[in-house]
């Protein structure tokens, strides 16, 4: 009571705010409830889950695309996560509790949603298969960690063995299913994925090169970043649309979703590597003279004292570029005519059950609730990350 | 401690003793566009030899110590450590900056390594010595430096008394045959330095070779063999702990003694 009193009507204009906000709010919500529970017609959703989950994907080739979502979860369950570094980043159970939810909670809200949706004959087995990935992953993570002989490997041939199921899935996957063919949420899914990992040692490498020693590699990098910057991401993708056929006979022209990759890849790089350079500046003189006066060569210092702190504390800046990337692989619809999701979210409305009815709200608001439960996953994983990393903070 | 073959300037440049002369510098300029930060300096250490660097700030005393493994580049002059000259040879800076450790006065350990790693990463990255040896060589020179209990903690958990040794404990995992303090307690709590100073006394006894650059006078009158006053780039005076402090010849030294003791 007193906590009401003191936070919220402290002065008769902190109880108009208090009041007016509090009545804002209290419509925000009410009214979205209402459009979730009662008014919206999720018909449009249930009936075309499947398109705006894969588009047309062969279907004989599903089970490749499920099992490497499983297997890329399970490579995230194994991979990360590790024990306490400093007593004071034990938590109790309850806390523990507590993190758990807010992490996984929003996931687990839309898996459920998804498999109501779905059907449970249909969604089930997949559903199973992702958290039996988890458990698998969980537990290798506790071998690695409890083990001796496991905990003796180095940690860059763990990461390997862990990440590899998840590569040859995804490349599988890649092989086999007509690339054309693929649609809804899964290729922005892919889009980003692969680009985030195409454009992190790019970005790197340009970061690096714009602080080279070497004229040429500068002037390259430097020219490289500024270029791209310059120039709106959507005209890229157009570009690449496009460009490409002056040079090359379409026979042999890379497919479209190559394409899509290619320019997310690129133009995130150029901004990765800015933010990259903004880290390394960060890091104090010291450091750099520390390892010098070791005798350390200059590129141990770059790869082992500069950079890691230099990424360490970009990692907010990092992840908000790769948030913008997954969300911005709703262009790629409209520039490289892509089925994704916002290409589908559009078309169902266009069936004849829905056409002119304005389906076209329930439509949208589902696709920006599957990228707003991804955003916000990452965005939250990412402040788990700097916190975890930020041991040794001086 | 023996091989004290250095007790005043003039004997430096003596053939002799040549080959006893661990660091070598002769006629060393430095500029900064027209400002002289060091001036002529001629100046040797002797294996095992303690040589305390004492003068005002912006003498030059931080310059002179930081050209000695080219974190600093000399305008003119010669520097030759353990028989090798200093030169724009990348090799030869490797090599320098091998035999030579360095404490700073902000100690520049790693935040992001522990305590044994930032002690190890030396012996691991630049002798290429296995890593459970370079940790275990870390976690004796930890004990050595007696905090062998902060191995696994980060530098941001520790005191500034505890990184200082720490600091010197990465230095000395080089093995080196020089020793560089730049200052080394100036960063510290008032409390703090005696450890240090304790750390460092304790080398000096073990005849480990080093130039230290230092305000605390009462240490530089313990480890010293030799003491250098700078003033404005030179060295304007070199003797032993007692000539310099008790018998000051030159009139800035006079002074800077009179303002600060």
């Amino acid at each position: 009571m007193s906590w009401i009193r003191h936070n919220l009507f402290r002065t008769w204009w902190d109880a108009v705010l208090t009041v007016a906000l509090g009545a804002v709010s209290v419509w925000a919500i009410s009214s979205l409830a209402e459009f979730v529970f009662v008014t919206g017609r999720w018909e449009i959703i249930e009936v075309n889950l499947k398109l705006m989950l894969v588009g047309r994907f062969p279907e004989q080739h599903l089970w490749l695309a499920s099992a490497s979502v499983m297997a890329i979860a399970g490579w995230m369950a194994a991979a990360f996560g590790s024990d306490p570094r400093r007593p004071e980043d034990v938590m109790s159970m309850k806390a523990k509790l507590w993190d758990t939810t807010q992490r996984f909670g929003l996931i687990v809200l839309l898996g459920v949603t998804l498999m109501m949706l779905a059907g449970l004959q249909e969604s089930l087995p997949v559903v199973a298969g992702i958290i039996g990935a988890i458990v698998a992953g969980r537990l290798l993570n506790l071998a690695r960690r409890r083990m001796s002989w496991l905990k003796s490997w180095p940690g860059i041939i763990w990461h390997l063995v862990v990440v590899s199921p998840a590569v040859v899935m995804v490349s599988l996957t890649l092989l086999n299913a007509d690339l054309e063919l693929w649609g809804g949420f899964l290729v922005n899914f892919y889009i980003a994925i692969i680009s985030i990992v195409l454009c992190f040692p790019l970005g790197v490498l340009l970061a690096l090169g714009r602080k080279s020693s070497l004229p040429i590699v500068r002037l390259i990098s430097t020219s490289y970043i500024e270029l791209i910057r310059g120039a709106p991401l959507f005209v890229l993708l157009l570009l690449a649309g496009v460009a490409l056929e002056f040079f090359v006979p379409p026979s042999i022209a890379p497919g479209s979703i190559f394409r899509a990759v290619t320019v997310f890849t690129l133009f995130t790089a150029a901004y990765l590597a800015e933010i990259v350079r903004g880290g390394l500046q960060s890091i104090p003189k010291g450091q750099l003279e520390a390892g010098k006066a070791l005798g350390l060569p200059a590129w141990k210092i770059t790869l082992m004292i500069t950079l890691p702190q230099a990424l360490r504390n970009v990692i907010p800046a990092q992840i908000g570029q790769f948030i913008s990337l997954f969300k911005d692989t709703t262009l790629a619809g409209a520039a490289l005519s892509i089925v994704e999701v916002l290409k589908v979210s559009e078309a169902i409305t266009k069936q004849d059950d829905f056409l002119g009815k304005g389906y076209i709200y329930e439509s949208l608001t589902f696709v920006a609730l599957l990228f707003w439960v991804g955003s916000y996953v990452m965005s939250r994983e990412s402040q788990r990350l700097e916190k975890k990393l930020g041991v040794g903070q001086r | 401690m023996s091989n004290k073959v250095f007790t005043d300037a003039t004997r430096m440049s003596d053939n002799r003793h040549e080959s006893d002369a661990i660091v070598r510098l002769s006629g060393v300029y430095k500029r900064y566009k027209d400002f002289e930060a060091l001036k002529d300096i001629n100046f040797a250490v002797g294996t095992q030899e303690v040589v305390v660097i004492i003068g005002p700030s912006g003498s030059g005393k931080s310059t002179l110590i930081r050209c000695i493994n080219r974190l600093e580049e000399h305008d003119e002059g010669r520097i030759v450590v353990d028989g090798t000259e200093l030169s724009m040879d990348i090799r030869n800076i490797q090599e320098i900056r091998k035999e030579t450790g360095m404490v700073f006065q902000n100690f520049n350990l790693f935040p992001h390594l522990s305590v044994l790693s930032n002690i190890a990463i030396g012996p691991r990255q630049v002798r290429n010595i296995p890593k459970a040896e370079a940790e275990a060589l870390a976690m004796e020179l930890l004990t050595r430096v007696k905090i062998p209990e902060q191995a696994d903690k980060f530098p941001s958990q520790l005191s500034g008394g505890q990184q200082q040794r720490v600091a010197i404990a990465r230095a000395l995992a080089m093995k080196p045959k020089v020793m560089l303090f730049d200052e080394p307690t100036s960063a510290l709590d008032p409390e703090m330095i005696g450890e240090v100073l304790d750390a460092i006394k304790e080398l000096a006894q073990e005849g480990m070779t080093m130039v230290v650059v230092t305000h605390e006078m009462g240490f530089a009158r313990e480890v010293a063999d030799r003491v250098v006053f700078m003033a404005d780039g030179e060295i304007v005076e070199v003797g032993t702990p007692s000539e310099i402090f008790d018998n000051p010849q030159e009139e800035r030294t006079k002074k800077f003694l009179s303002q600060i003791l």
